[in-house]
C-alpha cells in the first residue's frame, strides 16, 4: 500500500525574513518522516520523527525556538495519536523538554492516562529519564518578547496583527494503512502562565482514526478549540467530503463563527492529502509517491523529486 | 418546552447508602437551576449555579469530596461553554479553590484564553480575588479511605473508580433558547499527579452550541477523550438523531471502540432532553414544565411536580 506524509510549520503571517528557513525546515522534516515510512516504519514513528525535526529547528515555535509566556518562560504543549486504536498521549505546559512530542508519546505508551500537565508532566519526564534542557530560548525570541512587552496588546490582537505563532505538526499514512498525527507548540507569545491552547487537546489540535483519517491543526488556538477543528474536519470526511473540501469548509466555518484564522494538514486512509489555511501563510510539505510537494503562500504548490 | 435543565452526579456503581445521598443532591441542584431559568436567568447562570451546589456537596467527586491523586492530593478539572458564542473556559489540575466551575467561568470572561492549568490557574485565581481554601478542606474521610485502599499493590483504581465516578455536570436551555454546559471533577482515583481527564477538554468533557444543543458527560475520562464524546453526540444530532438516539449511538461506539463506559446528559435547542448511560448507574435529574424527572438505574424516570 502507498504511504503519505504531510507536515506544517504553523499558519500565520510568516515574515519574509523567516520564509526561506521555514520552507527549508518543513522540507527537511517531511523527508525525515518519509524515510521512516519507506523503511516500513509506522505512521506513528513517522509523525514523531518529523515533529522532532521541527522542534529541533529554532525557526519554529516548538521545542527550541518556542515563544515566551508573560513571565518570560517557555511552556510547551504537544499531542500524538494512533489512528489504529485511538490511543493518545498529550502534555500541556511542560518545561525544559527538548522534544515534547516524544514525551507525549511516552504518556501514551507508559501510563494509563492520555494527558499530563505542568509539574506532573515534568515529574513523569524525570522518572522515565527524559533529559531536562535549558537552552530552548533563542536570542531572536528574547528580543521579540522584550519588544512585545513594550507594546503590550491582547493575544487576539496579537494574532490578528500577524505576529509570532507557529505550531508544528505532521500526519501520515503507513504501508499497513494506519494513520497518525502529532502536533507540538510553544503557544502564543506573552500568553498567561499556564495557558493551554488547542495543540494538546484531542479533537482540536489533532485527531487520528484509521476509519476516517488524520489531522493536525495550527492557528488561533482558542478558536480551534471552540470548533474542535481536527474532529470537525474528520466528521466532514466521514460524510464523504474530500480532504481538501473538508478542511476548507471547516476553516471557513471557524472564520465565520468565531472569527479565527488557522490551517490544517490532512491525510485520508486512502492516501488523499491536503494542506489548507486561511492565514496569510503556512509552511507545509508533503511526500506522496516519488514527489515532494511544498508551499508557503495561498494557492502555491511546488513540486520536486524527493 | 423551555426552559429545561438536566444534571448528572456521575456514572458508575455506588452502594445504596451513597446512591440515596447522590440522588437527593442532584434533585436539589436541578431545582435550584430550574428556579434561575424560570426567573428569566441565562442557561450559563443556571448550569454554573447547579454545578457549584454539587461541588459543595461532599457526596460527589468534584470540589469538596474530590477523588485524591496518587499522592493523596486534590487536583480538579472544570469546563463551561456558552452555546451562543461557543465561548468556553476551563481549568485543569487546579488546587485550593472551592469551586473550579466558577474559576472556569472567569477564564472565559476575563481572559483571552480558554484553558489555564495547574499553578497558572491558581495564579489567575489569586489575581481575581478568588479565596484560596486549605487543601484539607476539600478532602473527605471517604476520599482518603478510598485513596489508601488503592495504594495496595493489587489495587485496580480504574475498576474501583467505576464504584463511584461522581463527576458532576449540567446542561440547560433558557427561555431565550440559549444553551450552556458545565462539568466539574476531581478526576480519577489515584491518578498520577498532573493527570488531566476529559472534563476540561472542549468537545470531550462538554460542548454547547445554540445551533444543535448541549452535552455534559461522565465516565472513564480517557475513553471519553479518545472518542471526543460530547462533540460526537452533537454530530449525530446534526445528522438528525434525537438526543436519546445520539447518546445511545455514541455510548455504544465508545464501548465497542475503546472499551469505555460512561453516561451523558443532553438537550437540544427545542428542549428535548436525555439522560443516558452505559454504566450500571447514573444519578441524574431533569426539570421542565414544572416537573422534576429523576432516576439512577436504567429505565427509571420518576416524576414529581415542582412547586414554584
Amino acid at each position: 500500500m502507498k504511504t503519505a506524509i504531510v507536515v506544517h510549520g504553523g499558519a500565520w503571517a510568516i515574515p519574509d525574513a523567516l520564509a526561506e528557513a521555514s520552507v527549508a525546515g518543513v522540507k527537511s522534516a517531511v523527508r525525515t518522516g518519509h524515510a521512516v515510512l519507506e523503511n516500513g516504519g509506522s505512521a506513528l514513528d513517522a509523525v514523531e520523527k518529523a515533529v522532532r525535526c521541527l522542534e529541533d529547528d529554532p525557526v519554529f515555535d516548538a521545542g527550541h525556538g518556542a515563544v515566551l509566556n508573560t513571565d518570560g518562560e517557555v511552556e510547551l504543549d504537544s499531542i500524538i495519536m494512533d489512528g489504529k486504536t485511538l490511543a493518545t498521549g498529550a502534555i500541556s505546559s511542560v518545561r525544559n523538554i527538548a522534544n515534547p512530542v516524544s514525551l507525549a508519546r511516552a504518556v501514551m505508551e507508559k501510563t494509563d492516562h492520555v494527558m499530563l500537565t505542568d509539574r506532573g508532566a515534568n515529574m513523569f519526564a524525570e522518572r522515565i529519564g527524559f533529559p531536562s534542557v535549558h537552552d530552548l530560548v533563542t536570542e531572536r525570541e528574547r528580543e521579540e518578547w522584550e519588544n512585545y512587552k513594550k507594546f503590550s496588546v491582547g493575544v487576539k490582537e496579537l494574532f490578528n496583527l500577524q505576529c509570532a505563532h507557529d505550531t508544528v505538526g505532521a500526519v501520515a499514512l503507513d504501508s499497513l494503512g494506519n494513520v497518525a498525527c502529532a502536533t507540538s507548540t510553544g503557544g502564543i507569545r506573552n500568553k498567561m502562565v499556564g495557558r493551554v491552547g488547542d495543540s494538546p487537546v484531542i479533537g482540536s489540535g489533532g485527531y487520528a482514526d484509521n476509519r476516517s483519517g488524520a489531522v493536525s491543526c495550527t492557528g488561533h488556538g482558542e478558536s480551534i478549540l471552540k470548533v474542535t477543528l481536527a474532529r470537525l474536519i474528520l466528521f466532514h470526511m466521514e460524510q464523504g467530503k474530500s480532504a481538501t473540501v473538508a478542511a476548507d469548509s471547516s476553516l471557513q466555518y471557524m472564520r465565520e463563527r468565531v472569527q479565527g484564522g488557522g490551517g490544517a494538514i490532512v491525510v485520508s486512509p486512502t492516501g488523499e492529502w491536503a494542506a489548507r489555511f486561511t492565514t496569510p501563510r503556512m509552511a507545509w510539505a508533503s511526500i506522496n509517491g516519488d514527489i515532494l510537494f511544498y508551499g508557503l503562500n495561498p494557492g502555491e504548490e511546488f513540486t520536486e523529486t524527493k | 418546552m423551555l426552559p429545561v435543565i438536566v444534571v448528572h452526579g456521575g456514572a458508575g456503581h455506588v452502594p445504596k447508602d451513597r446512591s440515596d445521598v447522590s440522588c437527593v443532591g442532584v434533585r436539589d441542584a436541578v431545582r435550584a437551576g430550574y428556579a434561575i431559568l424560570q426567573a428569566g436567568g441565562s442557561a450559563m447562570d443556571a448550569v454554573v449555579e447547579t454545578v457549584t451546589l454539587l461541588e459543595n456537596n461532599p457526596a460527589y467527586n468534584a470540589g469538596r469530596g474530590s477523588a485524591l491523586n496518587v499522592k493523596g492530593e486534590v487536583e480538579m478539572d472544570a469546563l463551561v461553554m456558552d452555546g451562543r458564542t461557543l465561548a468556553s473556559g476551563s481549568v485543569s489540575a487546579v488546587r485550593g479553590v472551592a469551586n473550579p466551575i466558577q474559576l472556569a467561568r472567569l477564564v472565559m470572561e476575563k481572559t483571552n484564553h480558554l484553558c489555564l492549568t495547574a499553578e497558572g490557574a491558581s495564579k489567575f485565581a489569586r489575581a481575581m480575588g478568588v479565596p484560596e481554601v486549605p487543601a484539607e478542606s476539600l478532602i473527605t474521610d471517604y476520599a482518603r479511605m478510598r485513596w489508601k485502599k488503592n495504594l495496595l499493590p493489587d489495587a485496580n483504581p480504574v475498576e474501583c473508580q467505576m464504584g463511584k465516578m461522581g463527576t458532576v455536570g449540567a446542561v440547560a436551555v433558557d427561555k431565550e433558547g440559549n444553551t450552556a454546559c458545565a462539568t466539574s471533577t476531581g478526576g480519577m482515583l489515584n491518578q498520577m499527579e498532573g493527570r488531566v481527564g476529559d472534563t476540561p477538554c472542549v468537545g470531550c468533557g462538554g460542548y454547547a452550541d445554540n445551533l444543535i444543543g448541549a452535552v455534559s458527560p461522565t465516565g472513564h475520562g480517557e475513553a471519553i477523550m479518545k472518542v471526543t464524546l460530547s462533540r460526537l453526540i452533537l454530530f449525530h444530532m446534526e445528522q438528525g438523531q434525537s438526543p436519546q438516539e445520539a447518546s445511545d449511538l455514541a455510548l455504544a461506539y465508545m464501548k465497542e471502540r475503546v472499551n469505555g463506559l460512561g453516561g451523558v446528559v443532553v438537550v437540544d435547542t427545542k428542549g428535548t432532553w436525555a439522560a443516558r448511560f452505559s454504566s450500571l448507574q447514573m444519578a441524574w435529574a431533569a426539570a421542565q414544565q414544572d416537573q422534576l424527572h429523576y432516576g439512577l438505574y436504567h429505565g427509571e424516570d420518576f416524576i414529581e411536580p415542582i412547586c414554584v
